[in-house]
């Protein structure tokens, strides 16, 4: 009797369940929820270097004294020749169109170039508008000069920071004292603290309320489109951010101030909403410390610029008795401030001038657009990264939501930029702009996620741990039955002819 | 070639400050009114004969205005000196009052204002500015981003002594009970908005006080009715008609509160701990005391569209005078020497043997030598100079010493004036007779009854010992876990009480798991001259796996409960904290579960598996085989010889 085939064949069909349906089933069950992240698009993006970006500001020429029909097309050669010859970040262009007559083209809100007839060639950017008015005489339109003339002032002066900023060998953030990061990282919403410090304890009263008003209100205006600032004023006694560490000490390193001010209680304040907060600090040194001889100034306050965390005045004597800070004194400290603020929004460095007020609003917009663009996509690429090293976390599927919407998003936020001219131009900027941060506020929210983060605390020895009672007797038994059984079979067909042969002797017996 | 020309003067004039985009030197204001222009614009355009780009620099440039200050160089432009100092809105007063039982009560009490603000919200304009001067730079945010008007902080820990020590100070409105306890009242358009930013708010003040708070959950929250209203002729402002107020209420029982607690409470005020009663603040004598309470009450007060906030913070601590000195003299705790023991002479005394005598009556001590420091003069920034009051009988000596100087005064109210160092000085030859305390007007004791792993009971126990009823409101917020059946109220009373005698109303808010807890508010009068104890039966759920603190053995906090007095005084105070024992699981269960289970199925599968898959054969075909191969088929061969060799010489019987 031999059942070997069907023994063998049971074996079978129990490594089959096993490998076929348990192994699966065990898999499927135990595997964390990985949602598909388009990980090949975002890398082809981060590494095509913005390669879809090609940002195209329009410009109208308007000649006042003569007509020239085909300037703007030889103004558009030189154009290009001249980016061309330069190596640059992001594509960007500009298309030169000619001034429609029918005044369809707001002059006050569209980049134009007005060509007027003078005694000698010059140009001249007025702060008030988007004009640059350019001036020429007979012999520059005779010698075909005009294009060359428009195209390097447009290009070198009307987009001086796109020209400067958008160069390859720009390189960001240093200024002409060497120092780094000097801005904080662009946040629609920012937080001014405005502190008056006194080492003492006597009331001291400030004409902030007019000062701000008079002062700050302007500039808020200005760079509203842009930045959106929160502001408090507070006067704080008993603090003099350690100033009393400086006491007689009349020469003073760098180091000294940044070993000894302590700026904690300013800055550990997180009371306000927004994620970005500058300060303004005007501090007076105790009655107990005296004067501080390393104040040397006319304005007996000197001012000190504290990268990302903002300006801080340091005064050369103590307070007076019953003081109180009025606008004279107020003023040139708020105008340092404003000064100084700009370039901790990275509006301005020290090395670039302001053509125009409105023009380079414009140009730092176009900049922030461009730097969110790249910014979302290195939040993507390395959420990208992140997933791909540590297989062990999930990505849920708001993840996978928030990529694609913030994918749609930046393919929206440069269809703008490429064609400004479908809208009123002005307008895109300050449309791209809103999508841009909306969409750099999408990247860091997939990459925030909670739960992706929390996951990495279900360690894989955990699931082993748990499975292993289960699955290491039924792993054994299957596999070791079933290698057994395959073994089996020739000692089995031995010993079935063997007691077959038995069977017969006694059957002839 | 190049040609310069200058085209027109450009003013800046769009807003000053742009202006300064250039790099103008920080020392070059010399004129603040009408400092920099632009007087040309040099634009200079080169002509491109061999189409190179050089390059264009400096078509920009400042023009400095030279007018130099006709000011002297050595004063301070702008910086004056007023005829009289600025008065803030702050008033800082010091409570002192000793305590039977060589106890002494001080009450810090600071009050602040801030600067009006508009109510009108939508004016989110570029000519809003908040601005500070006392009121601390952190709260309004808070107040404004979550909308609430009125918010109510307690840090409360240690024991009151009611019945020797008499009602709370300020009758019960300052102090929660033990743990913290937060409630605030917010405007908003619906339950669920309040409900957010009231978790909100709970998070701000977890960070601004270093405390849990932000631990306060759903399950923690509860919606007072009757308790915890507002004052009268308190007016809440709506800052929106269209929205309605909410007041919420939680509370962490029993949470620790220590010094860094206390440390934000002292950054809040203008001076710092610096000047004024503040600096008379340790925590280490705060915190080493029988009872302390730190509370924070913050309200919005309107008046038409122009509102203001006004803040009390009042800290109160009752602390024991003899130990408190004692721990001065000897700060690591050993014996007493000797000869400083106080013996009982007329009874046996030598050198080994010593009765001692009760506590000394007599009582002599310095401020300062109870708080560590002196009164570092009067705070300068408020009309109101720092005020000193020592409640005494006539028995006691208040004096207060400045410069080594001792003075009285009839009121035993000092002014702290100037920047000097000011003391107080108590004396008296009984310290037992101190100035009357108010007696509580009802006493409230609570407690869990019932041993058992699954069930449990509370049980109140209310007395009146004044001639008056007493009409009142008890609060009780309990938790999820605590699954309550009212029904099984019942009063335990010798004067024969009935529920219907003593509770006048009932609110009943069971609890949802997980989600809210039982709310808990009977209206009640307590007759005169009574004692009654009303009880009730609750079961104790079983939590789940991951929902056990860390140290489950511990126990769970119960919140103490709230008694609102509303007649015939408004008094307020809590019940002492409860600490439940749930029935806590083996927590390495699970895992055995999983072992045994896995075993016992391996088990089975294992034999299913052999039965189905091993071949099947008779005994002897199984010993035959045995016997062909195998260690023991040769054992067997072995043993049939041995057998055989046995069964040889011996004899056969028969």
């Amino acid at each position: 009797m031999s059942n070997i085939r069907l023994r063998r064949a049971t074996a079978v069909w129990f490594l089959a369940l096993y490998l076929l349906i348990g192994v699966p089933v065990w898999y499927k069950l135990t595997t964390i929820h990985r949602a598909p992240l388009p990980a090949e698009y975002i890398e082809s993006l981060y590494k095509g270097n913005n390669h879809d970006v090609h940002m195209v500001i329009p410009v109208y020429i308007m000649s006042k004294t003569f007509k020239f029909p085909d300037l703007h097309d030889a103004v558009q050669l030189q154009v290009n020749h001249m980016l061309q010859n330069k190596e640059r970040y992001v594509n960007w262009s500009l298309q030169v169109l000619p001034y429609p007559e029918d005044g369809s083209v707001d002059l006050h809100n569209e980049y134009v170039v007005i060509l007027e007839n003078d005694e000698s060639p010059g140009f001249v950017i007025p702060s008030d508008g988007r004009k640059t008015i350019l001036f020429h005489n007979l012999d520059n339109v005779l010698h075909n000069d005009l294009p060359f003339f428009v195209s390097q002032s447009l290009v070198e002066h009307t987009f001086q920071l796109e020209w400067n900023r958008l160069n390859k060998k720009y390189t960001s953030g240093v200024d002409s004292n060497r120092v780094k990061n000097m801005a904080i990282e662009y946040n629609p919403n920012v937080h001014l603290s405005i502190s008056l410090l006194s080492g003492d304890g006597n009331p001291v009263s400030w004409e902030i309320e007019h000062v701000a008003l008079k002062y700050l209100t302007p500039l808020r205006q200005f760079l509203s489109p842009l930045v959106n600032f929160t502001i408090d004023t507070n006067i704080i006694y008993f603090n003099d951010l350690n100033l009393h560490h400086l006491k007689n000490r009349s020469l003073l390193s760098q180091q000294d101030l940044s070993q000894t001010i302590d700026l904690s209680e300013l800055s550990s304040a997180n009371y306000y909403e927004e994620q970005n907060c500058l300060h303004l600090a005007i501090v007076f040194p105790s009655n107990s410390t005296g004067s501080l001889p390393f104040i040397n100034s006319d304005k007996h306050w000197n001012s000190f610029l504290v990268p990302q965390w903002g300006t801080l005045i340091i005064n050369d004597e103590p307070l007076p008795e019953n003081p109180y800070l009025s606008e004279d004194y107020l003023a040139p400290v708020m105008h340092k401030f404003s000064n100084e603020l700009l370039q901790l929004l990275g509006f301005t460095e020290d090395s670039e001038g302001l053509s125009s007020p409105v023009i380079t609003l414009d140009s730092f917009k176009r900049l922030t657009i461009l730097n969110n663009l790249n910014h979302s996509i290195n939040t993507l690429w390395s959420l990208v990264k992140m997933t791909s090293n540590l297989p062990q976390m999930t990505i849920p599927i708001d993840v996978l939501t928030n990529v694609k919407d913030a994918l749609d998003l930046r393919l929206e936020t440069i269809e703008m930029l490429n064609n400004p001219a479908k809208q009123n131009s002005h307008e895109v900027w300050n449309d791209a702009l809103i999508k841009s941060n909306k969409l750099v506020y999408l990247c860091e929210k997939a990459f925030f996620h909670k739960e992706m983060v929390q996951q990495m605390f279900l360690p894989q020895e955990h699931k082993v741990a748990v499975y292993l009672p289960l699955l290491g007797p039924i792993s054994i038994v299957t596999i070791a039955g079933f290698l057994k059984i395959w073994r089996e079979q020739d000692s089995e067909s031995d010993d079935d002819t063997s007691t077959e042969e038995g069977a017969s002797k006694e059957k002839m017996q | 070639m190049w040609l310069t020309l200058t085209h027109g003067l450009i003013f800046l004039n769009l807003f000053k400050i742009s202006v300064q985009l250039q790099n103008i030197d920080t020392n070059s204001f010399t004129d603040i009114e009408n400092d920099y222009k632009y007087d040309s614009v040099e634009s200079s355009l080169r002509y491109d004969d061999d189409r190179v780009n050089i390059g264009s620099q400096g078509y920009l440039k400042p023009i400095k205005n030279e007018v130099m200050s006709d000011l002297d160089n050595n004063k301070r432009v702008g910086l004056f000196s007023m005829e009289k100092p600025t008065k803030y809105p702050f008033k800082e007063h010091l409570e002192l009052r000793p305590l039977p039982k060589n106890s002494l009560l001080s009450s810090f009490q600071f009050h602040l204002s801030s600067n009006e603000f508009s109510i009108d919200k939508s004016d989110r304009s570029n000519n809003q500015y908040s601005h500070y001067t006392v009121f601390p730079r952190s709260i309004s945010p808070l107040m404004d981003n979550t909308n609430t008007r009125q918010v109510h902080l307690r840090f409360t820990h240690g024991i009151w002594d009611h019945e020797n020590w008499g009602r709370l100070p300020h009758d019960g409105r300052k102090s929660g009970g033990s743990g913290v306890e937060l409630w605030a009242v917010i405007e908003a358009s619906d339950h669920n908005t309040a409900f957010d930013q009231w978790v909100k708010l709970s998070n701000m003040l977890s960070g601004l006080f270093c405390a849990s708070i932000n631990f306060i959950d759903s399950a923690k929250t509860t919606y007072p009715m009757s308790s915890f209203q507002p004052g009268d002729g308190e007016e809440i402002p709506l800052f929106n008609a269209s929205n309605k107020l909410y007041l919420l209420r939680g509370a962490l029982a029993n949470e620790p509160v220590c010094t860094e607690n206390m440390a934000p409470f002292i950054k809040l005020l203008p001076t710092k701990g610096r000047q004024g009663i503040s600096t008379l603040l340790d925590g280490h004598k705060i915190f080493d005391s029988q009872w302390h309470s730190l509370s924070i009450d913050v309200t919005t007060v309107c008046e038409s569209n122009s509102c203001h906030y006004e803040m009390e913070e009042f800290i109160n601590v009752a602390i024991n005078v003899p130990t408190t000195l004692a721990r001065s003299v000897r700060p690591i705790p050993k014996p007493v020497d000797g000869s400083e023991l106080r013996c009982d002479n007329s009874k046996h005394y030598d050198a080994w043997t010593c009765f001692p005598l009760p506590e000394s009556i007599e009582g002599k001590y310095e401020l300062s030598k109870i708080f560590g420091k002196y009164i570092m003069g009067s705070n300068s920034l408020s009309g109101y100079p720092t005020q000193t009051c020592v409640q005494v009988s006539d028995n006691w000596k208040a004096l207060v010493k400045v410069d080594g100087s001792y003075f009285s005064t009839d009121n035993n109210c000092f002014d702290v004036k100037g920047e000097d160092w000011h003391d107080i000085y108590l004396e008296t030859d009984d310290t037992t007779q101190v100035d009357p305390v108010k007696a509580s007007p009802v006493y409230v004791t609570r407690s869990l009854t019932g041993y058992s792993q699954d069930k449990g009971g509370l049980r109140a126990v209310f007395k009146n010992p004044t001639s008056e009823p007493v009409e009142l409101v008890y609060f009780e917020s309990l938790p999820w876990y605590m699954n309550l059946y009212l029904s099984t109220l019942k009063i335990e009373s010798k004067s024969g009480l009935k529920i219907s005698d003593v509770i006048q109303s009932t609110y009943y808010l069971p609890a949802k798991d997980r989600e809210r807890p039982t709310h808990l508010e009977y209206r009640m009068t307590i007759p005169a001259n009574s004692t009654f104890a009303l009880s009730y039966q609750f079961d104790k759920s079983l939590l789940k796996y991951a929902e056990y603190p860390p140290d489950a053995n511990h126990g769970f906090e119960i919140e103490s409960a709230v008694v609102t007095v509303i007649s015939p005084v408004k008094y307020e105070f809590r019940t002492a904290t409860l600490l439940l024992t749930l029935s806590t699981p083996d927590f390495s269960m699970p895992y055995n579960v999983i072992i045994l289970t896995s075993t016992a199925m391996g088990f089975i599968f294992g034999t299913l598996f052999n039965m189905l898959v091993k071949r099947v054969v008779t005994v002897q075909e199984a010993d035959k085989a045995m016997t062909a191969t195998g260690l023991r088929g040769r054992f067997l061969v072995i043993k049939e010889k041995l057998v055989k060799m046995f069964k040889r010489p011996k004899p056969k019987s028969e």
